[in-house]
């Protein structure tokens, strides 16, 4: 009798109309899309790895072997020779506009619609900073000579391996900054308040973080290792 | 939703915000310290607590902004547990690559 109960339940909980994590649709394709994306990403990071571990050690006398990123990085607008100084910046901007994100989905909840501009304009405003501030880094090492077929810094994979995955992180911190740009002009005019709910800042918020965890290993992988 | 209020909810972003930039800022001077005084020796140690680190932020990360701590345990498996294959790629790829340098090694084709 237990048994046949519980099977209807389940069977209810499952056949349509419910859902069983309770997420919305929109929320979990958000997700299920960041994981293929996950999958991406560890595909271009664990290409890193594979390629890395088949050139020798970092050795100043081997002009073949992994350079290290203390000499690689080590330049910023205006300043020489502070290893990792910029991209603390970079990493820092990249947190700070997660929290404004996460800030703005807070605010969407209780619909204070003023609350989610002001939050979403500072987290636009910190992925513009993160963006330029790449392109950048970008623009200072291919004067240095490091393009994706020469690196001056020891093996050239390197160079290839760095503007192939940050270029495809920045990719992404671009796509969002126009979709978090949409957002706010669709807020502004109140088209989330007509809807009854700010599930799109949400959704948005998701992807958003996603970028910041990319980053983290992204940074653990070229700059810290 | 959480149940948390939202005064609640406020402050923990922002202590979830301050352990992200704490964490960063004790790799960054990890890498300095070892970087400036310590150049010669190996590095092992500092990559496994900068492993260690990463995967700290990508919790804090994950479980408060992305608010998975607060989703039903099957959504939270069903996310998490196909990065499990991502062990196995990450051991695979690189015992492949350490391979591959002693191939080119034995073979004598590095330069």
């Amino acid at each position: 009798m237990e048994a046949a109960v519980s099977t209807t339940n389940a069977k209810e909980l499952w056949s349509g109309g419910d859902s069983p994590f309770k997420v919305s649709y929109g929320k979990i394709m958000m997700w299920y899309f960041l994981i293929s994306d996950t999958f991406t990403f560890a595909g271009l990071l664990i290409s890193y790895g594979a390629i890395r571990s088949s050139q020798p050690k970092h050795d100043e006398t081997n002009p073949l072997s992994w350079p290290d990123p203390n000499h690689v990085f080590n330049a910023g607008p205006g300043f020489h020779h502070a290893p990792l100084v910029f991209v603390t910046f970079m990493t820092f901007t990249l947190i700070l506009s997660s929290v404004t994100m996460v800030r703005a989905v807070q605010e969407g909840h209780y619909m204070n619609r003023a609350g989610v501009l002001k939050w979403m304009a500072l987290t636009i405003l910190g992925g513009l900073v993160f963006v330029l501030s790449q392109a950048w880094e970008w623009t200072h090492l291919i004067h240095e000579g490091m393009t994706p077929s020469s690196n001056p810094f020891g093996a050239y994979s390197f160079g290839a391996l760095f503007f192939l995955i940050t270029g495809f992180h920045g990719f992404h911190v671009s796509v969002g900054v126009l979709l978090n740009s949409w957002a706010f002009i669709q807020t502004y005019r109140g088209v989330f308040d007509r809807r009854g709910h700010y599930e799109m800042i949400e959704k948005l918020g998701l992807y958003w973080h996603f970028v910041d965890l990319v980053w983290v290993y992204v940074f653990l992988a070229f700059y810290l290792f | 939703m959480s149940t948390l209020s939202r005064e609640e909810s406020k402050k923990r972003v922002w202590r979830v915000c301050g352990i992200l930039a704490l964490v960063t800022i004790v790799e960054i001077a990890a890498a300095l310290i070892h970087y400036n005084y310590m150049e010669d020796s190996p590095k092992t140690f500092l990559n496994i607590l900068f492993i260690i680190l990463s995967a700290g932020k990508a919790y804090y990360i994950m479980s408060e902004f992305m608010h998975l701590k607060y989703e039903l345990k099957p959504m939270v498996i069903s996310v998490l547990a196909p990065f499990l294959f991502l062990i196995w790629g990450v051991i695979a790829f690189l015992w492949e690559g350490k391979y591959w340098l002693s191939m080119k090694q034995f073979w004598d084709v590095l330069n």
